[in-house]
C-alpha cells in the first residue's frame, strides 16, 4: 500500500565539504533507530573510500526512515542524499527537485561558502523549506552568532528557529527532526488523477540488476511488473524489483505520490538512465502518442555533457587493455563519465576521456590508480572549443592534436563560466589580480557582511582548469571558496601550443591557449622540460612552437661522462641497484622520435604551473 | 722494473693468452681472492668513502686486530662458508692505510690465510696499499719480508697545491720518493692518481700520469674524482662550497691519460686501471670476471658462490665498528656479518655485465650463461639482444662471437651501457 503523503515527507542536507552533512546524516539514523549504534559504520552514506577520504558524497544514497514525532504520528521521512561538488551541480539539482524541504547546515565555526551558496540558490529556485542548522557547536570555535548572521546577510534566510546542534554529540538533531515534521510541506501531486510521473533523480550499476533507478514519485502510482517508459530515452523496460533503502534495502510492491524508491528492470546501463528524466507508464504513453498527444516530461531535464577533457595513458603499454575494462566499469556506474580510444606519439595507445570538471577527473584518476591497480598518466585536461571552419562548419574540439590548422580556421570560440568567489575582504585585492590575470571579466562585487566579500567574475573555463583552485586558495590563505556554472561561449584568440625535442612534437603536451599567453607559457615548458629531462648521450633541442614559427628555445647538452671511476667488492651491490634503478625507470621511458622521455617528465610538466 | 715470476702471461699477445685461461679454468678450481680491511689512517682524506678513522700509529692495537682477522678466518673456513674447493689466488690488503700496520702482525694474517685455503702453487699475488707518509724503504722492505708481493702506493697527485686539496699529508717529494722506495723492494708497484680536480687541465692529468708511469711502474689507477655523499667533499658539494672541474675538462683528462700512457704501453684495461700487458691487477680482475672473494676485517665485502645450478651467491659485509668487530670475532660469523644479500643467477649475470663492461677485454655472454648455469635464452634475452644489436649500431657495443665490449671511444659511457643491457 503507498504511504499517505501527509505523512511523508522528503528532504536533503545541504552544506560545504566538511561541514559536516554525513556525520549529521548519520546520526538522523542513529536518532530514528534505523541503525542502531553498533552498526554505524562511520558516515554509513558515504560509501566509497575516496569520498571518505575527501570529505564529499560521490554517489547519492538515499534513505527512507520511520519517526515518531512528538505529536504522536508515524511519518515517513525519505532523506535524499546529494552529491557534494560543484561538478555535479546539476545532479544536485535533480535531486533537490524531489525534495520539499532542505537543512541548510553551516558550519558554526566557518560560516557560510561559496559552494553552500550555490546549492541554496538551487534549493530555493526549486521553492524547498529551508532549515538552518549550525553545526559543529561542540568546538571552541563555534560561532553561532556569526553563522547566522552571515546566513541572514549572504543568503538572505530568516535564522529564527535555526537548530545549533552537533553532529558528533547529536545535540540538536532530535529537534531538526520536528521542525522537518512542522515545516517540511507534505508532498502532493502536482496533476492530481494525471498519468503516473516519476523523476529519475540518481541510478547507479549493479552487477546483478542492471542499471538501477532512484524515482521520487510525483503523480500516480508506481507498481512492481508494470511496464514503463523512460521519456527522454523512449526505451521501456517492466519493473522487476521495487523498494527502499531503510538503509538495509526492503521491497516494495506498489509505490505512490510523494513516495521515493529505488527500481531495476534490466536496464542494460547507466547511459540508459538519464538523471531527470521522466519515468510514466509505457501503455499511457503509447496511447498519449496514438492520441496525438504526449504526457508532459517533467521539467529541469538536462542531458550532461562532459566539459573537460584528458587523455588518459597507461604508463605500462601492458595495461591498456586492463585499463579499457577498468573504464567500461567506471562508466557503468557514471553516466557522465565519457571516453574513447586516442593515440599519442608519446604517449602510445589510451583513451581521450570526458568528465564534468576537474574534480570529477581527478576521482577517476584515483579510482583508476587506487582500485584497479593502474599506473597512470594524464594529460593536461582541455576544455571543449568551438571552432568555426572557413566552410561555415562549426566543430567541437577538445583535443589539441585535432585542431584544424590555422588556414582552416576561422575563428575559436571558448567555454566561458560564472564563478562566484567568497573571500575575507583582506584577500579582495590578491583574487581580483588572479582573476584579471586569467582573463576574467567582473560582473558583481558585493560585501556579504562587513568581513566578507562575494565576487563574480566571467572566467574562460580553460583558465579555471588551469591551476585556478590552486591559485585562488593560496591568493587567499586558503579562505577562498568558489562555485561556477557554464555562462555561455565567446570568441578568443587562441592559438595551439607545440613542444618539440629535436624537431619532434610531443602531442602530449600540446595544449591551446590565448595568444597573448603562449610565450610566456611556451618558455614556461620549455624551461621546465630542460629541468626534466636527463641528460643523453646526445644534445637535444627543446623548441615551444606556434604553428611553424618556434617561440623559445632551450638546449639540454649531451652527457658525456656516465661511468663509475671505482667499482670494486665493496661497491659493487650499491652500483648495480644504481644500474637496476635506471634501468626500471627507462623501462618507463618513451621514445619520441631520438629521445627519450622519462614518464616523471611528462607528468611533471602536466602539473606546470 | 720486476716483473712477477710467476705470471708467464706477460708476453703473450692478451686474446691469445685469455683463450688458453679459459680452457685451463675447466679444470683448475675457481679462484678465490681474499680481501683484509685495515680501517685506520692518519688523517681522513676528504673524498674517501672507506670505513676508515684517523689514528695515531701507535694508539692502533696492531697484534690485536690480527688476531681478530685470523679468528674470522677460522670463523669463515670451521662454518663451510661458500668458498669450499676453491684456490686461493690473491689477497688484497686495503683500508685504511694497511702500510700502517705493523708488518709482523702482517704476516702472521697473511700465515693464517695461506694455512686456511688452499692456494695456486703458480703463487699468490699479494697486494697492499700504501700512504707515500707510511712508506719509506724499510717498511717497503718489511712488508716484503712479511709476504707481500705488490705495493700499491697513493699518490694521487704530483702537484702540491692539488695534494693539499686533497688533504693528503705527502708532498711531491715524498710521493716520488716512497715509489722509489716500493720499486726498490722487489715487489710489483701501482699507484693511485685522481684527476678531474677544479683548475687542472687535461694535459696536467696527463703530464702527471705520464711523470708516474716514466718512475717505472707496470700499473697505475687514475680515478676521476667522485663527490660522494657522507665525506667532506660530499658536504661541502651539499652546500655548494665545494669547487668543481667541468665535465668536459674531466672527460678530456680521461682520454688525455689513455694517450699518454697507451703510448707508454699501459694498456687501459678498466675504467681507471692501466698496466703493461700481463701486470694487471689480478685481484681486481677477480672483481670483475665475478669471482668469489672472502672479506676479512671490519667493514670488509665478501661473496661467495652456494652450492647448486642456477648459481646463486651472497654477498656479506663484517661489522664496520673496529671495537664490535674485534669482539664479535671472539663469538660468532653470525655476530661478525652485520649483512647478508643473497643473489640469484640473474641478478650475478647482471652484475658481471656491470663489472665486465668495464674491462677492455668486455665479457663473454655465453660463457656466463654457462658459469651461472643459465640457459642461453635467459642470457640472449630478447630484449637484452635488441639493445645488443641497437648499441652496435649506435657504435656504443662490440660484438664478436658472444663477447661484447665497449670500444675506448665509448667508455665514458660505460655505464649507461650497461644499465641498457641489465
Amino acid at each position: 500500500m503507498p504511504t499517505d503523503p501527509t505523512l511523508i515527507r522528503n528532504f536533503s542536507i545541504i552544506a560545504h565539504i566538511d561541514h559536516g552533512k554525513s556525520t549529521l546524516a548519520d546520526r538522523v539514523l542513529q536518532v530514528t533507530g534505523a541503525l542502531q549504534k553498533r552498526e554505524m559504520v562511520e558516515q554509513f552514506l558515504d560509501k566509497m573510500d575516496i569520498e571518505r577520504e575527501r570529505g564529499i558524497t560521490i554517489k547519492a544514497q538515499t534513505v527512507r526512515l520511520r519517526y515518531t514525532a512528538v505529536d504522536g504520528q508515524v511519518y515517513t521521512l525519505h532523506l535524499i542524499d546529494t552529491p557534494g561538488h560543484v561538478d555535479f551541480n546539476y545532479e544536485v539539482s535533480r535531486s533537490l527537485s524531489a525534495c520539499e524541504g532542505a537543512i541548510l547546515v553551516v558550519d558554526s565555526t566557518q560560516g557560510v561558502e561559496a559552494q553552500t551558496l550555490a546549492n541554496v540558490y538551487l534549493a530555493i529556485d526549486q521553492n524547498l523549506e529551508i532549515i538552518p542548522v549550525l553545526n559543529k557547536i561542540d568546538l571552541p570555535s563555534s560561532d553561532i552568532q556569526m553563522a547566522k548572521d552571515q546566513i541572514e546577510q549572504v543568503i538572505g534566510l530568516d535564522t529564527e528557529g535555526a537548530v545549533a546542534c552537533s553532529g558528533k554529540t547529536g545535540v540538536g538533531v532530535p529537534e531538526i527532526l520536528e521542525q522537518i515534521i512542522k515545516k517540511v510541506p507534505h508532498p502532493k501531486e502536482r496533476n492530481p488523477g494525471g498519468p503516473l510521473r516519476a523523476l529519475i533523480f540518481d541510478s547507479w550499476y549493479d552487477s546483478y540488476r542492471g542499471a538501477v533507478v532512484m524515482v521520487r514519485v510525483i503523480d500516480g502510482t508506481l507498481k512492481k511488473g508494470q511496464k514503463v517508459r523512460f521519456l527522454a530515452t523512449g526505451r521501456d523496460y517492466e519493473i522487476t524489483e521495487m523498494g527502499v533503502f531503510t538503509p538495509h534495502p526492503v521491497s516494495l510492491d506498489e509505490v505512490g505520490p510523494g513516495e521515493v524508491a529505488f527500481l531495476a528492470g534490466n536496464i542494460r546501463s547507466v547511459h540508459d538512465t538519464k538523471i531527470g528524466d521522466t519515468i510514466t507508464d509505457a501503455k499511457a504513453a503509447a496511447a498519449a502518442a496514438s492520441a496525438g498527444t504526449k504526457i508532459e516530461p517533467l521539467p529541469g531535464f538536462k542531458e550532461v555533457k562532459p566539459m573537460v577533457f584528458a587523455g588518459i595513458f597507461p604508463t605500462d603499454t601492458a595495461q591498456y587493455p586492463d585499463l579499457r575494462e577498468a573504464l567500461e566499469k567506471l562508466q557503468m556506474n557514471d553516466a557522465a563519465f565519457v571516453f574513447e580510444p586516442d593515440t599519442s606519439e608519446a604517449l602510445g595507445f589510451g583513451f581521450r576521456c570526458g568528465f564534468l570538471g576537474l574534480l570529477h577527473m581527478e576521482i577517476i584518476q584515483e579510482r583508476l590508480e587506487r582500485e584497479y591497480n593502474l599506473d597512470l598518466i594524464t594529460t593536461a585536461p582541455s576544455v571543449v572549443y568551438k571552432v568555426h571552419k572557413t566552410d561555415g562548419t562549426i566543430i567541437d574540439v577538445e583535443n589539441p592534436s585535432k585542431l584544424p590548422s590555422g588556414q582552416f580556421i576561422d575563428h575559436i570560440e571558448e567555454p566561458i563560466f560564472k564563478v562566484t568567489i567568497h573571500v575575507p575582504k583582506d584577500h579582495v585585492g590578491a583574487v581580483l589580480a588572479l582573476c584579471e590575470e586569467r582573463r576574467g571579466v567582473q560582473k558583481a562585487l558585493t560585501y556579504a557582511s562587513s568581513e566578507r566579500v562575494i565576487i563574480t567574475y566571467d572566467l574562460p573555463l580553460g583558465e579555471i582548469l588551469f591551476d585556478f583552485h590552486d591559485k585562488l586558495k593560496s591568493a587567499s590563505r586558503g579562505y577562498a571558496s568558489m562555485d561556477y556554472e557554464l555562462a555561455g561561449y565567446l570568441e578568443s584568440p587562441l592559438v595551439k601550443l607545440d613542444m618539440l625535442v629535436n624537431g619532434d612534437a610531443l602531442d602530449a603536451l600540446s595544449v591551446i591557449v590565448h595568444k597573448d599567453k603562449s610565450y610566456p607559457r611556451g618558455r614556461d615548458l620549455a624551461a621546465k622540460l630542460k629541468e626534466l629531462l636527463p641528460r643523453q648521450q646526445y644534445e637535444i633541442a627543446i623548441q615551444a612552437a606556434i604553428g611553424g614559427k618556434i617561440i623559445s628555445r632551450e638546449t639540454v647538452r649531451a652527457l658525456r661522462k656516465d661511468v663509475t671511476a671505482k667499482c670494486y667488492g665493496g661497491d659493487i651491490s650499491r652500483k648495480r641497484k644504481l644500474l637496476e634503478k635506471q634501468k626500471e625507470g627507462k623501462k618507463r621511458m618513451k621514445q619520441v622520435g631520438s629521445v627519450e622521455i622519462p614518464q616523471d617528465a611528462f607528468m611533471a610538466i602536466l602539473k606546470i604551473d | 722494473m720486476q716483473r712477477n715470476p710467476n705470471d708467464s702471461r706477460g708476453t703473450l699477445p692478451h686474446l691469445t693468452t685469455r683463450t688458453v685461461h679459459v680452457e685451463l679454468r675447466a679444470h683448475v678450481p675457481p679462484p678465490l681472492h681474499a680481501y683484509v680491511h685495515f680501517p685506520w689512517c692518519l688523517e681522513k682524506c676528504p673524498y674517501c668513502d672507506f670505513v676508515s678513522f684517523k689514528t695515531e700509529r701507535a694508539a692502533i692495537d696492531h697484534a690485536g686486530y690480527a688476531d681478530a682477522v685470523i679468528r674470522e678466518i677460522h670463523l669463515r673456513t670451521a662454518a663451510g662458508e661458500p668458498f669450499g674447493g676453491h684456490e686461493l689466488t690473491t689477497v688484497f690488503l686495503g683500508g685504511g692505510t694497511p702500510s700502517l700496520w705493523e708488518p709482523s702482525a702482517i704476516a702472521r694474517v697473511l700465515e693464517a690465510l695461506l694455512a686456511a685455503f688452499p692456494h695456486a702453487a703458480s703463487g699468490v699475488e699479494i697486494t697492499a696499499e700504501c700512504n707515500p707518509t707510511s712508506l719509506d724503504e724499510a717498511r717497503a722492505r718489511d712488508l716484503v719480508a712479511a709476504g707481500v708481493n705488490r705495493l700499491s702506493v697513493g699518490v694521487q697527485s704530483l702537484d702540491a697545491k692539488q695534494l693539499k686539496f686533497l688533504g693528503r699529508l705527502h708532498d711531491i717529494e715524498g710521493a716520488r720518493t716512497s715509489l722509489q722506495a716500493a720499486l726498490r723492494s722487489g715487489a710489483r708497484v701501482s699507484a693511485d692518481l685522481i684527476f678531474g680536480l677544479p683548475d687542472q687541465s687535461p694535459e696536467e692529468a696527463a703530464r702527471h700520469a705520464g711523470e708516474l708511469a716514466d718512475e717505472g711502474l707496470e700499473h697505475l689507477s687514475a680515478y676521476a674524482l667522485t663527490i660522494e655523499p657522507g665525506t667532506r667533499f660530499g658536504e661541502l658539494s651539499r652546500r655548494g662550497k665545494l669547487p668543481i672541474a667541468p665535465e668536459d675538462a674531466t672527460c678530456d683528462a680521461f682520454l688525455a691519460i689513455e694517450a699518454t700512457l697507451g703510448a707508454r704501453g699501459l694498456r687501459h684495461y678498466e675504467v681507471s686501471n692501466y698496466a703493461r700487458p700481463g701486470c694487471e691487477a689480478r685481484h681486481n680482475l677477480g672483481y670483475w670476471h665475478g669471482a668469489a672473494y672472502v672479506g676479512l676485517g671490519c667493514a670488509a665485502y665478501g661473496f661467495g658462490f652456494d652450492e647448486g645450478s642456477p648459481r646463486r651467491g651472497v654477498r656479506y659485509r663484517d661489522d664496520p665498528d673496529p671495537a664490535r668487530y674485534v669482539e664479535a670475532t671472539r663469538h660468532s660469523l653470525a655476530e661478525v656479518t652485520v649483512t647478508r644479500e643473497p643473489l640469484d643467477a640473474e641478478t650475478l649475470l647482471r652484475e658481471r655485465i656491470m663489472l665486465g663492461l668495464r674491462l677492455a677485454d668486455g665479457l663473454d655472454l655465453g660463457a656466463q650463461a654457462r658459469e651461472l648455469g643459465l640457459a642461453r635464452e635467459d642470457v640472449f634475452t630478447a630484449e637484452r639482444t635488441r639493445e645488443v644489436e641497437k648499441l652496435v649500431r649506435e657504435g656504443t657495443l662490440e660484438r664478436e662471437g658472444d663477447v661484447v665490449r665497449i670500444p675506448p671511444a665509448r667508455r665514458l659511457a660505460t655505464d649507461g651501457v650497461a644499465a641498457r643491457l641489465f
